[in-house]
């Protein structure tokens, strides 16, 4: 009987204890970083379930109801996820290392958000430390060198923007190369509204899996900005960025001197241009030491360039309570410009961003950027006059006492055809645009059934006006050539305005293993632009007088073909999916959808998926011990995009009103096209294999990827037969491929010492594929490019060269040149020698080759940063190569041959057998058996290594006591050396064609980081 | 967990769903900014002329290089200035270097076809019309031809075979095979003016009150002749140039200096000209011809300010020199503007001293402008200067206002004195009355018993640096040797430009033709 009241008890007991487990328990405790810092907004789960919760500002949590052989799953973005069993404990404080890359970091997609583990597209992101170590206008700029696969073109002049280029060239109409830009949904076409400063993220679609999502603008790649917004149960964040910096010239091609020019033009077998020498010397005289020489000596890009200052400022504060977070920001960015002239770039921003949970199932955000901007743009021309004037000529000549408002020098009193002087067009031309930019987002979340279907609907409207003034003063040089007679005044305003309508359903769930996102939505866009403009001629102007006048009303006339009205407006309608499935976050799954209408085309809809799968192999059983691979991830992936950048087409024959004289008086008339164009959508294939792997302990993280895209119904301009001019029609097939790797490794040595070294490396294959049955595609004038089957889009095209004829025995014996001699032409040495590709003893057109293209094979980019106690530093080269450059300007000598030309050639040149075997006379550049057709001579390769960027940054040590700002200082070098072999002012030239004379700066920076 | 009742979350999609559709007939807004012509309203023939004066307007706006590849080979002018390629043209030389050979090929049928697209919207029209406007119509359409004869007449003298255009379908010259030669472009040009001739107002063009300076029946006529003169089909010329002469309707402008300046626009001698004009106005648009490869490098303008040239075209010394020894006065002093160091070449090189040069012979017009050039041209041609006191004031560009003639009178007398000495018959005049017409407007004694000799040194006088008549003279009647002067050699075979590579490389059957 006694056993049995024991064994009675014993049961109550266990019972007690049984109930008690199944009752859970309660358990709190804090989450902290390793440096002892509370986490507020960590989330902490019961693992399995969803009883949950968050961290509070001092990192203090509490959970109810916890079995107590669960485990719980704390997480924080950035930082390590940590797994604890509960196992009884009422208290369990938790520290959280810091994880760089963490794989469960929630990455921007397309109209949501997927985690980075599960992704099976190719994106690369950018963070906001690296995106405002630049000091530039253009954010886009920053991502220079930083991802892989991604070109970007610099372009010097204040406030432009680089040309950008994903993954090649799919298109073969220039221009329409460029990526699609979503700033928080929105669309645009470029970003030069936004400061740096603004920016949280800038995301990177590169494969078609990633970018399909977005259907017709997705052809050319997307890039999804995110700007900054505030976090949950934040304390207000404070901080001041700011910088000053100083612009330099770098690389500036030096031209021919005096004396260099002086001997060239003796040798070059022009009369005219030998007399123009002593033209020169009978004006200004006899140089000192060389009276062959005249007594000047113009280095006219010395005289047109200046250092330039650069500046940028911004505040802002963001923060968040329980229901509402909220970021706000202002900045103010300046440029200078190195042209010596009224040139810079101002622009003021304003962004609020504000998202306020209502109940809790319904939140609202709104946001606004406003931005304000004016540019006073360089004329470009000054520049082209500079680069070409004779340097035998002063800028100012006080002989020349009827030229207006000053003295100007006039290279037509030498005999040159031109004046050539730049000054009188830099003085006398203002070039302004304000440029206001307003975008207003409003958006709604409903979670229909919580945390499972959310309904987002979202307005986006974004309204740019452009207001541009043009003026041209008059100026005269005195003789025969009134140069700028009348005094213009062009005025053009422009609005631009687009809305967009959202409208997505998302449905989030997971049954065990199994989890599952699914997305449908719908999106309609109406984009409108309407342009005015007028020009007048003869407004008051003169010394004293200044903007107050630059008004049309005060003009004497108005010319009537300067009026001009213009109008776009297209709609847009699409509907789009997507399916993400994961099972046990191992196998990966994903699709979209979009149907894309649009007014643009004749053919209006295009239908654009994807699909992709992933295998996290790091989480098979196989793998699960190893100590070298944390995490490997295999992806590919499969989709179609559409190209919307094409210009859109006609769809009917149309009519130009046009003038006719009859008896001095003014006839009106027509004339009419008699051939139209209708296009449909460009439609581009996409193929992409990639891996991504964290080894050894998560020190080096790799992400590499082979992709084949495939633009078909490319839009081709086709020559129309017999006359000039082309019609643009959808025949081609154009394909880019290539292998891109990013490699990074990331260690910390010590508390005081970390360090992360990385790199990329890409390669890109372009190939014609189809032309439709046109033999080749011809473009460029004289500067020959031609487009066959096989070869890449638009390589240039001309004669090989093979030397120089160094003696009158060599060219005796060559059959070519005496065939040519037989033909009228002359054939002396120091003219080039071609290859004779075809050996029919003729140079001619039949023996031109392809002589490279424009788009580089390869480029790469390699970072090393290092973190020492308080200091930082940071260092970024670049590098592309593989393409080539005509060297436009010095085949601009068969136009105008008495034009400067740059040292390296003055010095090189060919001038007694023997000398050289590579360049040509003075003599023989300018004779058309050299430079009747473009040949290897004036193409050259582009190949370039950059220093990037070098940063060298040191923060304050931290105060005692409440007032605790974080202080940094630091000081940037962007550009500060590029290393080069090609005669340009720079080797990167977006479509190989180098007229460019704008010089990139290298810009030097002191700054300061302030965070409260 | 709630969960929404499913009849609200359907009427919510449904609801999405109706807005959504109702926007989806935007997409079929057509582009903005457009003339759509497909949306012109035929009924309205007073909209006729509209497209007849958009063929008239794109026939006379040339690009600056084009006239110089049509007129600079011949032994009246040199190419000067810096252009080598229109230099090595001129010494028949034929490279890729010059680029006007291919703009002319490309501009010229660009307009061609365009004169087609005009006819053809003409016709579009005249289903509409009633009786007076169909005539209207015709008469439109034979205008157009006449304008369109007048630019493939000047291709195939430049480049000899060349395409025939039958409509404005592009499409047609896809797969060509053959192209036709001279002679069958010019059999076809005089067979269009025959087609044309009937419909063509019987006026001269400066009495025509509707188009003044339009095409006319005797603008036709003389393009006849002028083809047929090509094709040595002298009856034929005679018979054209002959019935112009007989209508009386057309006399020799008195002054022959200002024949090529403001005063001799629109005269009575005009058979067709390309017309520019400023309308009056100092400033504003205009329509305008790039005069300035025709002006001297520097000079001293009688009105300041006004602009030079390029000096890329420059009368020959062989001219003046012939020109000279005839004793030409009122004709040398129009066709040449003399620099300073020409005139010094002049003395260095002929027998003629400061003494013996006529007085006329001098850097500054009679208007006052000096020619003031050292270097690219020393000698500027005079039939395309005009002189700075007759700009409309406030214009500075070289020769604005101005305007090109094509055909005139003088040339019907001496192309119809050649038909009958090279053997045709006609009786409206004699070749001597008709020669000594033009002599005596240019001061110079009547001759008697003219023979072919006088009558090619008349033209040589004459016509000189008007659209490179002397140089298709040359070449038709034989004269190479004539030709070869100043270091040039010229055979037969290097009559014709050469086609340009663009043209070769989309025409593959030129580069067959030996031309």
């Amino acid at each position: 009987m006694k056993i049995g009241i024991k064994f009675l008890t014993f049961c109550i007991l266990l019972g007690h204890l049984t109930v008690f487990a199944q009752n859970g328990i309660s358990v709190s405790g804090t989450v902290s970083d390793d440096s002892g810092q509370p986490l507020p907004g960590a989330s902490i789960i019961v693992k399995g379930t969803t009883t949950g919760t968050q961290t509070d500002f001092d990192g203090l949590y509490a959970l109810n109801d916890v079995p107590n052989n669960s485990t719980l799953v704390i997480s924080y973005i950035g930082y390590a996820t940590q797994e604890i069993a509960v196992n009884g404990q009422t208290t369990i404080d938790i520290s959280l290392s810091e994880d760089s890359q963490a794989l469960d970091e929630v990455v921007v997609v397309g109209y949501g958000t997927q985690k980075k583990a599960d992704l099976t597209g190719s994106i690369a992101t950018i963070k906001t430390e690296d995106i405002t170590r630049t000091p530039t206008s253009a954010a886009m700029q920053s991502l220079q060198g930083k991802v892989a696969g991604l070109q970007v073109v610099s372009s010097g002049a204040p406030g432009t923007g680089p040309t950008i280029r994903v993954r090649g060239i799919g298109s073969y109409v220039g221009g329409a190369s460029n990526p699609l830009y979503v700033v928080d949904g929105t669309f645009f076409d470029d970003i030069d509204f936004l400061n740096t400063e603004d920016i949280e993220t800038i995301s990177v679609l590169k494969d078609a899996s990633a970018s399909a999502i977005y259907g017709v603008r997705a052809a050319n790649g997307v890039v999804l900005i995110e700007t900054k917004s505030g976090k949950i149960n934040q304390k207000p964040e404070i901080t001041y960025n700011g910088y000053q910096g100083v612009q330099i010239a770098q690389n500036v091609v030096k031209l021919s001197n005096s004396e260099q020019f002086a001997t060239l033009a003796r040798e070059s077998g022009s009369d005219a241009e030998a007399q123009s020498i002593d033209n020169a010397i009978q004006r200004y005289g006899r140089s000192r030491i060389n009276p062959n020489v005249p007594d000047v000596n113009t280095d006219w890009y010395d005289l047109i360039l200046r250092h330039a200052l650069q500046q940028n400022h911004s505040i802002g504060v963001a923060g968040g309570t329980e229901s509402v977070t909220y970021s706000l920001g202002l900045n103010y960015f300046e440029q200078e410009g190195i042209l010596n002239m009224k040139n810079d770039y101002e622009r003021f921003n304003i962004r609020s961003k504000i998202n306020v949970d209502i109940t809790d199932r319904l939140d609202i955000g709104i946001s606004t950027l406003f931005s304000n901007a004016t540019r006073y743009r360089p004329e470009d021309t000054a520049f082209a006059l500079a680069y070409y004037a004779t340097p035998t000529m002063p800028v100012l000549d006080p002989s020349k006492t009827e030229a207006y408002p000053r003295p100007y020098a006039n290279a037509q009193d030498l005999g040159y055809r031109g004046t050539q002087n730049p000054f009188p067009v830099m003085e006398n031309t203002e070039n302004r645009e304000k440029v206001r930019n307003t975008l207003t987002t409003i958006d709604l979340n409903y979670q229909l059934v919580p945390d499972k279907l959310t309904l987002k609907t979202a307005f986006y409207h974004n309204f740019e006006t452009t207001e541009t003034r043009e003026v041209r003063l008059p100026y005269f040089f005195g003789n025969g050539n009134a140069f700028r007679e009348n005094a213009e005044l062009i005025k053009r305003n422009a609005t631009f305005s687009e809305q967009t309508w959202d409208n997505t359903l998302t449905y989030n769930d997971s049954y065990g293993k199994h989890n599952l996102t699914a997305l449908i939505g719908t999106s309609y866009r109406d984009r409108s632009y309407e342009q005015l403009e007028a020009k007048g001629l003869n407004f008051p102007n003169g010394p004293g007088i200044g903007d107050e006048s630059y008004y049309l009303d005060l003009a004497n006339s108005i010319d009537i073909d300067g009026v001009g009205d213009d109008g776009v407006r297209q709609y847009f309608f699409s509907y789009f999916g997507r399916i993400a499935y994961n099972f046990d976050s191992k196998y990966l799954l994903y699709g979209t959808f979009r149907a894309d209408g649009t007014s643009k085309y004749q053919e209006k809809w295009g239908y654009f998926p994807t699909v992709g799968v992933g295998w996290v192999v790091s989480e098979e059983s196989f793998l699960e011990n190893s100590n070298v691979i944390d995490f490997l991830k295999l992806r590919a992936s499969w989709g179609e995009l559409g190209n919307a950048n094409v210009d859109s087409s006609t769809g009917g024959i149309t009519s130009d009103a046009v003038d006719g004289a009859f008896g001095d008086v003014r006839y009106p008339g027509l004339v009419t096209s008699s051939d139209f164009e209708a296009l449909k959508w460009e439609v581009t294939a996409e193929t992409n294999v990639g891996l991504t792997a964290r080894l050894f302990d998560n020190k080096l993280t790799i992400d590499s990827d082979y992709y084949v895209r495939e633009t078909r119904d490319a839009v081709i301009p086709v020559s129309r037969l017999l006359v000039p001019g082309e019609t643009r029609q959808n025949v081609g097939v154009i394909r880019n491929s290539g292998f891109e790797i990013v490699a990074n490794w990331n260690q910390k040595v010590s508390d005081n010492f970390s360090f992360s070294v990385g790199g990329n490396f890409s390669t890109l294959d372009n190939e014609v594929l189809d032309l439709a049955g046109q033999e080749n595609l011809t473009s460029g004038g004289d500067t020959a490019q031609r487009t066959v089957v096989g070869g890449s889009i638009s390589p240039f095209f001309g004669l090989k060269v093979d030397g120089v004829y160094q003696t009158d025995e060599e060219i005796l014996s060559d059959p070519a040149a005496q065939a040519a001699i037989a033909d009228g032409l002359t054939v002396a040495p120091g003219d080039l020698k071609f290859v004779d590709q075809n050996g029919d003893m003729v140079i001619d057109a039949q023996d031109r080759v392809d002589l490279g293209s424009y788009l580089p094979t390869y480029s790469f980019g390699f970072n090393l940063g290092m973190n020492y106690k308080a200091w930082d530093f940071n260092l970024n080269v670049i590098g592309q190569g593989g393409n080539v450059i005509a060297n436009q300007k010095r085949f601009a000598i068969r136009q105008t041959p008495d034009a400067n030309v740059d040292r390296d050639f003055a010095v090189n040149r060919w001038n007694g057998a023997g000398s050289t075997n590579s360049y040509p006379s003075a003599k023989g550049i300018r004779n058309p058996w050299s430079n009747q057709f473009l040949s290897s001579f004036f193409v050259e390769k582009g190949d370039f290594v950059r220093l990037q960027n070098v940063t060298l940054g040191y923060t304050l040590p931290k105060l005692n006591g409440k007032f605790n700002p974080d202080i940094r200082f630091y000081i940037t070098a962007e550009r500060p050396l590029t290393f080069f072999n090609y005669n340009g002012f720079t080797p990167e030239v977006s479509d190989g064609r180098d007229t460019e004379v704008y010089p990139i700066p290298g810009v030097y920076t002191f700054g300061v980081n302030i965070k409260i | 967990m709630k969960y929404i009742k499913v009849n609200k979350l359907t009427v919510l999609l449904a609801f999405l769903g109706t807005v959504l559709i109702g926007c989806s007939d935007d997409l079929d807004q057509p582009e903005l900014n457009n003339n759509f012509a497909g949306g012109t309203d035929f009924s309205q023939t007073d909209d006729m002329i509209l497209s007849l004066i958009g063929v008239y307007q794109s026939v006379a706006d040339r690009g600056w290089e084009q006239p110089l590849v049509v007129a600079t080979r011949g032994d009246d002018v040199n190419a000067a200035g810096d252009q080598q390629g229109l230099k090595n043209q001129d010494r028949y030389v034929y490279d890729n270097s010059f680029f006007g050979s291919r703009t002319l090929w490309e501009t010229y049928y660009g307009d061609i076809i365009g004169a087609h697209t005009g006819m053809e919207q003409i016709e579009r029209y005249m289903e509409f019309a009633d009786d007076e406007g169909i005539a209207l119509g015709n008469q439109y359409i034979a205008e157009a031809k006449v304008l369109r004869a007048v630019l493939l007449f000047q291709l195939s003298q430049v480049y000899g075979s060349v395409f025939i255009p039958t409509s404005s379908n592009l499409n047609d010259f896809a797969d060509v095979t053959s192209v036709p030669s001279k002679d069958e472009v010019m059999q076809h040009i005089s067979n269009q003016m025959d087609e044309a001739i009937p419909f063509l107002l019987d006026l001269r063009p400066n009495e025509r009150t509707d188009l003044p300076g339009g095409v006319t029946k005797y603008t036709a006529l003389m393009i006849k002749a002028e083809a047929n003169q090509e094709l040595e089909n002298y009856q034929a010329v005679a018979d054209a140039a002959g019935e112009i002469i007989a209508s009386g309707k057309f006399t020799l402008f008195p002054d022959y200096y200002e024949l090529f300046k403001t005063p001799g626009k629109l005269s009575d001698e005009n058979l067709f000209e390309f017309q520019y004009s400023d309308f009056g106005n100092g400033e504003g648009d205009r329509v305008s011809h790039l005069y300035a490869p025709y002006g001297p490098n520097s000079w001293n303008p009688e009105v300041d300010g006004s602009s030079n040239g390029w000096g890329f075209f420059e009368p020959s010394l062989k001219y003046i020199e012939f020109m000279l020894d005839r004793g030409e006065t009122e004709r040398l002093e129009t066709s040449v503007f003399f620099s300073q160091k020409g005139i010094d070449s002049l003395i260095a090189s002929t027998p003629y001293t400061t003494e013996t040069l006529p007085s006329f012979v001098s850097p500054t017009t009679r208007d006052g402008d000096e020619n003031t050039s050292t270097v690219r041209s020393i000698f500027s041609s005079g039939k395309h200067y005009l002189p700075t006191n007759q700009l409309i004031p406030g214009r500075t560009e070289y020769g604005s206002n101005k305007n090109n003639i094509v055909f005139r009178y003088s040339e019907t007398l001496l192309m119809y004195a050649e038909a009958l000495v090279q053997g045709a018959n006609n009786s409206t005049m004699t070749a001597d009355e008709s020669v000594n017409l033009v002599r005596s407007r240019a001061n110079m004694a009547p001759l008697s018993g003219v023979t072919l000799d006088q009558i090619v040194d008349e033209k040589y006088a004459e016509l000189s640096m008007e659209w490179g008549k002397r140089f298709f003279d040359m070449v038709r009647l034989g004269r190479y040797d004539e030709l070869s002067f100043d270091g040039r050699t010229f055979t037969e075979d290097k009559a014709f430009v050469t086609y340009h590579q663009d043209q070769i490389d989309e025409f593959p059957i030129l580069g067959e033709i030996a031309n």
